[in-house]
């Protein structure tokens, strides 16, 4: 209910009136709902100040000029703490503003990202992606074809809120509308490595790994952005070995050129993309080892793929007591046969 | 007829003479006390400022009036100037939370809520001058 | 979440010495002090042996930096990195951009 200032006025002056007649709890607890009201209409500390001064005159003719006087200068004092209260005001309604903005490029990341794992005879895929705070940076996406070849990107976009999305929308429109480019990894990234430099913010860059598997001849090819290390696993060996794909960020320098890398495909054989919120994981005051991280995948290696992608994220996530402090993406391809 | 009292700010004392004569004038043109108290606390930021960044600038003082449905309005309009280092972004200047000298909510924003209109300009290298008028209810 | 900064005018370069981490609460404050030297066109060095972590955030203000010194045909040189920070400019690429050195010479 919408108030006057004069009738906030008056009403102060009736609570004082009541309480100083006859001091109570109660009249303290009037006192103390009357106050969300004045907050609600941000009523100013200097204003109340002034307004029991006058009370204090009309109901004290005789009282000390000097209690009046020390009431000019509290007012004064007070001036300060409306001041601070305003920009606390202010302060709140960009946030507001800030996380509106959020919330849409959030909304805007959802439709972006897959419905729905593809399904390629030979391969289990699992992926998992936490964000840690309301909008994830991490992206990933597949694009599958006639040839029960698919194609798997992972990205960490730096930067936030609507931009990020745009950055992430690039992505798959790179990999969505251009066929002929999903086998070659190297010339995918250069083509939206152009686009994403002309398109976006100095300082916002996009790490990235893309790959493109073959059914056919069972070849992984794949190029690299500057992005976080995953693993390969060798069934064969019983070994894992880093997969790093050499190559600059996205966005960073406009001619940049990225090399592709292949590696054969055996069954058994496991093929892991990761963001680098995977291995800055932290346990206590330091991070993880890449070691250790072999070693969660290595103890629930027997499920599928999907159940060890969710229970890796599980263990770290604990050790970090659920508080993640980066996005967290994790994807294993596993060839069934 | 337009009368402009000046004060010059180049230490403490500066900022206490401009205070006084916020607080004579504001009283003088019919505000009341919390409207006085805000005229003055904006007086003291802006001198605060001059002293802090340009070392020495003037706050002048002036009645203004303006047509209004009752006849006229009289205000009070300050103008802090310096020729002191300039602001280079002024957009930073004007945005809640950005202050150099500690102290919550006050700063340029803080200044702007306490008065009616506000107007700033400034040029790296050149000096600063701000004016803000704060009109009578 | 601590960061500081200091900062020495050289003969022909300016040395910028920060110490402390360098993510997305303290790169403003960092791109605050180096955006504008780079954009002055000053060779500028960023002594980073007090720099216990970055993170992409901080990354993407070096980026910038980069950008702004390039453009102004004026050098940006980053010196005393730790092995994990390296790992990160390898890891992105910005190694082949950028130019590390690895000690100061003088302090």
């Amino acid at each position: 209910m919408k108030e006057t200032v004069q009738n906030l006025e008056e009403t102060y002056k009736h609570i004082l009136k009541m309480f100083l007649h006859q001091k109570s709890e109660h009249g303290l607890y009037e006192a103390q709902q009357f106050s969300k009201v004045l907050l609600e209409h941000q009523v100013s500390p200097e204003e109340l100040i002034s307004v029991h001064r006058e009370v204090l005159e009309e109901l004290f003719p005789t009282i000390a000029e000097e209690v009046l006087d020390s009431l000019d200068l509290l007012l004064e004092v007070m001036m300060g703490y409306g001041m601070a209260y305003r920009e606390h005001q202010s302060l709140r309604d960009r946030q507001l503003e800030l996380e509106s903005e959020i919330e849409v490029a959030a909304n805007m990341q959802q439709t972006l990202l897959p419905k729905e794992i593809p399904s390629i005879g030979s391969l289990d895929i699992g992926v998992i992606s936490v964000p840690a705070a309301k909008m994830s940076g991490d992206y990933y996406h597949y694009i599958k074809d006639d040839n029960q070849s698919v194609g798997v990107a992972i990205a960490d976009i730096i930067g936030k809120g609507v931009p990020a999305a745009l950055c992430m929308s690039m992505i798959k429109y790179a990999m969505d509308s251009l066929p002929e480019q999903r086998l070659q990894p190297a010339a995918l990234l250069e083509n939206l490595n152009r686009v994403v430099e002309q398109n976006i913010d100095d300082n916002m860059f996009i790490t990235m790994m893309y790959g493109s598997y073959d059914s056919r001849t069972h070849e992984f090819h794949y190029s690299g952005a500057g992005h976080e290390p995953g693993f390969f696993y060798f069934a064969k060996h019983d070994q894992f070995e880093e997969l790093f794909a050499k190559g600059i960020a996205l966005g960073v320098s406009r001619d940049a050129k990225f090399r592709e890398y292949s590696r054969k495909i055996e069954t058994g054989d496991l093929i892991v993309f990761l963001s680098d919120g995977v291995t800055e994981s932290r346990i206590g005051d330091r991070f993880i080892d890449r070691e250790e991280i072999i070693g969660l995948i290595r103890n629930y290696m027997h499920l599928s793929a999907q159940e060890v992608v969710e229970s890796v994220y599980y263990e770290l996530a604990k050790l970090q007591d659920f508080q993640l402090k980066d996005d967290f993406t994790l994807m294993i391809i596993r060839r069934e046969v | 007829m337009k009368t402009q009292s000046c004060v010059e700010v180049k230490n403490e004392w500066g900022i206490v003479a401009a205070r006084q004569a916020g607080r004579s004038l504001s009283k003088e043109i019919g505000f009341g006390s919390v409207d006085q108290a805000r005229i003055t606390t904006a007086i003291s930021e802006l001198s605060r400022n001059i002293y802090l960044y340009a070392k020495r600038g003037e706050i002048c003082l002036e009645v203004v009036e303006k047509p209004s449905k009752i006849g006229v309005k009289k205000g009070l309009r300050i103008i802090a100037q310096d020729q002191g280092p300039g602001i280079p972004d002024i957009r930073q200047v004007m945005v809640d939370g950005f202050t150099t000298s500690g102290g919550m909510g006050a700063g340029l924003p803080g200044v702007k809520r306490l008065m009616d209109e506000f107007t700033i300009d400034s040029e790296a290298g050149e000096g600063t001058v701000i004016k803000a008028t704060k009109w009578l209810r | 979440m601590n960061l500081s900064i200091r900062y020495e005018n050289k003969a022909d370069v300016v040395v910028l010495y920060v110490a402390g981490e360098i993510d997305a609460y303290t790169a403003p404050k960092l791109r605050e002090e180096l955006i504008p030297l780079a954009e002055k066109g000053n060779n500028v060095k960023v002594d980073l042996s007090d720099v216990q972590y970055i993170d992409s955030t901080g990354l993407g203000v070096f980026i910038g930096a980069l950008k702004a010194t390039d453009a102004n045909n004026s050098r940006l040189t980053l010196v005393g990195m730790s092995q994990r920070v390296q790992r990160l400019f390898t890891i992105t690429g910005l190694d082949e951009v950028m130019a590390i050195e690895e000690e100061e010479g003088s302090k």
